[in-house]
């Protein structure tokens, strides 16, 4: 099997090598690109879709179709992650270890010894002893809340400035990951547990493509916001760029969940329950 | 103002080279994070405050704006940088890691 894969895998690799001898040279005057879409853009995109960062312009709107097959990607590697990794079986039982939170003694409870119950005087802990760092512990939670608001900061007002739905998820992505380092994964899970991460990474391809399929619907292409006017109650320019944000808002739950689904199955190894 | 931050600005650009100075030349992993330590903080913290001299230095509310998330930055490299520094700190004592000492 894994064989039949590896010729697949080159067969592929030679057919994409073979096809970028048919790409026009490196700042070819008359390559398509070149030749009057830039110029386009420049003009006219300030005009069509009200959106002053041209580049989330090009990106959400005019380029919206390969856009959404970028966030498929994303998606695709999340699910591949969580096929390959995920492992519903538990560890054999070996020993668990226990603090006490107010003394800071931990305890080793030998396989099938009594287990302190899971209260406010003690904790589990990790195998792989994770220390307890109140430094660390304090900082991350106090950083975390500002982080999250830059992060939805950055995918709102990706029209005015850079930013914009990949790089505002990923930021809020890493915020969760800064929790489950700074704290364990089973605290951070029960935060943020593999069903939600789950739903919205597939929420979010589906808000980007039912924003396309709505457009579609309503009597245009797929993907070209200006028929969402009479859905908003707005012009059709205006309609552009509030189709924008709708897709923006999609690509940022899918690919912030994406993140922190792909880092919970590679740190504990698909068990879920130790790790970073 | 204009001379005032480029004073600052000039400080904070002291302490960088200081600081990169001696990350490179301190003998072990405690000592430089002492260096990186000061770079983070007092050198961060004058061009910060030069930078946002500047951007005062013809008034407005929006400069003021600016300003004012200017300092911002520097509040958060205070919580943080500190805070890696001690965590890196620690996981050196942690791990075993002896320091470096005279022979």
């Amino acid at each position: 099997m894994k064989r039949f894969a590896f010729i697949g895998v080159l067969l592929f690799g030679a057919v994409l090598l073979y096809s970028s001898f048919s790409f026009p040279p490196l700042g070819d005057p008359h390559a398509p690109a070149n030749r009057h879409v830039s110029d386009d853009y420049i003009r006219d995109g300030m005009k069509e879709t009200a959106v002053p960062n041209l580049v989330t312009a090009v990106l959400a709107d005019y380029r919206g179709y390969d856009t959404m097959f970028e966030a498929t990607v994303i998606l695709a590697a999340g699910i591949a992650c969580f096929f390959l990794l995920r492992r519903y079986r538990r560890k054999p039982a070996q020993h668990r270890l226990y603090r006490h939170i107010d003394t800071g003694v931990i305890l080793i409870i030998e396989q099938g010894g009594k287990e302190p119950v899971d209260s406010k005087e003690f904790e589990r802990i990790d195998y792989h002893w994770v220390p307890f760092d109140l430094v660390v512990n304090k900082a991350a939670g106090l950083m975390v809340p500002f982080l999250q608001l830059f992060a939805l900061y950055v995918i709102f007002h990706g029209h005015h400035s850079p930013g914009g739905g990949f790089q505002g998820g990923v930021i809020f992505g890493a915020t969760v990951i800064l929790l489950a380092i700074s704290r364990d994964l089973r605290s951070t899970t029960r935060l943020f547990p593999e069903r939600t991460s789950a739903f919205l990474s597939s929420a979010g391809l589906f808000i980007y493509a039912g924003t396309g399929f709505a457009c579609l619907l309503l009597g245009s292409n797929l993907l070209d916001y200006s028929a969402l006017a009479r859905l908003l109650a707005v012009d059709p320019v205006m309609a552009r760029s509030h189709g924008i944000l709708l897709v923006e808002i999609g690509v940022g739950m899918a690919v912030s969940a994406i993140m922190i689904w792909i880092y919970y199955n590679l740190a504990s190894a698909g068990r879920y329950d130790e790790g970073l | 103002m204009g001379v005032i931050s480029f004073v600052l600005l000039l400080g904070g650009l002291v302490f960088y080279a200081g600081g990169s100075v001696g990350i490179i030349r301190f003998p072990d992993v405690y000592s430089r994070l002492h260096p990186a330590g000061k770079l983070d903080t007092m050198g961060l913290f004058m061009t910060m405050s030069g930078m946002a001299l500047y951007v005062l230095s013809d008034w407005s509310i929006s400069a003021l704006l600016t300003a004012l998330k200017i300092m911002l930055i520097v509040v958060f490299i205070f919580i943080t940088s500190p805070t890696a520094t001690h965590a890196m700190a620690d996981a050196g004592m942690r791990a075993g890691l002896v320091h470096w000492s005279r022979k």
